[in-house]
């Protein structure tokens, strides 16, 4: 084939195959982190699952953090820090 | 030449590469020049660098622009060899921290990246700044923004109704790059106030909605035509849209000469524009003329917000309020761009082109 | 998408809230990142104009679903 016949790929596939997290068998005795996106109206979900685990599950404890924006990915520090902290994680919400 | 990509054998004529090209989803929709080998070598060899040098990589999905990506992506979308330096420096301010690009092309906003070229290279690549300049005509102007939009999607993942979620898109989105008129600017150009030489390129990346106009053809004064624009600037995203940041305000020729000739500087325009884009919170209700107004957190302030003549700004500050010139020395019109601007959102960002010595 | 897919990855169960608009975009996100396997749980659109209580209700609706995601139980 003529060397004009062939053409280049203008993508790029970068995607290294990511786990899956174990599960614990329920939510008694875990760290829970409820970590709001910064979108209006997701702190008033946040809220209410809040008061459901409480009332439904035995957390060890709850941590509320937030993202600064919606809009890019959660800052390292932050991310170091709810790994350090947490065991399971709830983020909201995306519209 | 070390190779970053995988070379498919293609069809056997152009007409066919255009069809399959298209098939692949990574186009525009519009017919692309397929980037044969020989093509993107040229280019890459037209920039001085080596293909494997890896520029940045492109929000949301982090695809490697390495030069080469680029140039296959620049000979898609019709550039001449000697536009990939141009091009590569409008990857590296479209992938900067401050630019998020991660938010602008995954959003629901009308946004698109709108990319200004300043100084020399300017002339050389004849870029236009004049007369139609948001408009179609000019090689450099059609052909740089494609590429840039073509890499956004291609290795930046912003296929529209996919990844990129714009409710309305815009056409900017097909391309959007014009030049600074430099020479009818009676201020700095864009790029000297960012901190570089005239003698220097640059490229600035701006998340911009579409150009909306502002005709002014009787104001004889720096006061009067600054306060039809203020007055035009009030209804930007919606007439009670409060705490913005970078919007362009890109001046015509003859309107940049009425204002300049007040003896006005660029901050003097600013600071105007902002103190009269000001509204007292009483105006900004939700509820009131409209659903939309001031956020709780904010109303929470004040006691009696009803009747509270406090002035709430329309920009965060005056610096947000980007001056520009551009377009044709006919026409006593202006343009604003609104931008892509929650407090952590978009940024005007600027980068040099390196040319190859 | 980034977060939950790095959570997952770095061994944090995560559970991610989004309206029924953003699944098609969710999952070609997680699918560029790698993670095709990544799930969320989805909530009706749209969210913007509702009320405070109106978006509690929406909370206690996806409980269980959020349970069963972040646990094998």
């Amino acid at each position: 084939m003529a060397k004009d016949d062939r053409y280049l790929d203008p993508t790029d596939s970068v995607a290294v195959p990511r786990k899956t997290a174990p599960r614990p068998p329920s939510l008694d005795g875990k760290v829970v982190t409820l970590l709001d996106i910064s979108k209006a109206k997701g702190d008033h979900l946040l809220d209410r699952l809040e008061e459901l685990l409480r009332e439904r599950a035995k957390p060890k404890a709850i941590l509320r953090r937030k993202k600064p924006t919606f809009a890019r990915p959660a800052p390292d520090d932050l991310r170091r820090q709810i790994l350090k902290e947490s065991d399971v994680v709830v983020e909201a919400l995306a519209d | 030449m070390p190779r970053t990509t995988r070379r498919s054998s293609g069809p056997e004529s152009q007409a066919d590469a255009i069809e399959e090209l298209y098939a692949r989803g990574v186009t525009d929709g519009l017919p692309v020049v397929p980037p044969t080998l020989r093509r993107v070598e040229q280019a890459i060899a037209a920039s001085g660098r080596e293909a494997d040098d890896l520029i940045a990589l492109v929000p949301p999905n982090y695809g490697r622009a390495t030069v080469e990506k680029i140039a296959v992506n620049a000979v898609m979308a019709g550039c001449r060899p000697e536009y990939l330096s141009v091009v590569i420096a409008g990857v590296e301010a479209m992938c900067d921290e401050a630019f998020d690009l991660h938010g602008v092309s995954a959003t629901t906003n009308f946004s698109s990246p709108l990319f200004i070229i300043n100084g020399p290279i300017r002339k050389r690549l004849d870029v236009n700044s004049g007369v139609g300049v948001f408009g179609p005509g000019w090689r450099a102007n059609a052909t740089i923004g494609r590429a840039l939009r073509l890499i956004a999607v291609n290795l930046g993942g912003a296929r529209p109704g996919i990844i990129s979620m714009s409710t309305m898109g815009h056409p900017g989105r097909y391309t959007y790059c014009i030049g600074e008129n430099e020479e009818e600017n009676p201020w700095e150009p864009l790029h000297v106030e960012h901190g570089f030489q005239l003698s220097e390129s640059t490229v600035a990346a701006f998340a911009g909605e579409a150009p909306h106009g502002i005709y002014d053809h009787k104001s004889r004064t720096a006061k009067d035509l600054l306060t039809t624009i203020a007055r035009s600037l009030e209804v930007i995203w919606h007439h009670k849209a409060t705490a913005l940041g970078d919007t362009l305000v890109v001046l015509s020729p003859e309107h940049a000469r009425t204002i300049a000739g007040d003896g006005w500087s660029k901050k003097d325009i600013q600071r105007f524009l902002w103190e009269l884009l000001q509204k007292p919170v009483k105006d900004l209700l939700p509820g009131r003329d409209g659903g939309e107004g001031l956020p709780e957190a904010v109303l929470t302030r004040f006691q009696h917000p009803e009747t509270d003549e406090t002035l709430v700004p329309k920009f965060r500050a005056p610096e947000h309020l980007k001056i520009l010139v551009a377009g044709g020395t006919a026409g006593r019109f202006s343009a604003v761009i609104p931008g892509w601007t929650f407090p952590n959102g978009s940024n005007l960002v600027v980068k040099k082109v390196r040319i190859r010595e | 998408m980034h977060d939950g897919v790095f959570f997952e990855d770095q061994g944090l169960p995560t559970a991610t809230v989004i309206s029924a608009e953003f699944v098609k975009a969710a999952r070609a996100q997680a699918e560029a990142l790698g993670a095709r396997a990544y799930k969320t749980v989805v909530v009706p659109h749209p969210i913007q104009p509702l009320t405070r209580d109106e978006v509690r209700v929406l909370a206690d609706k996806v409980w269980d679903e959020i349970l069963a995601r972040l646990t094998h139980a």
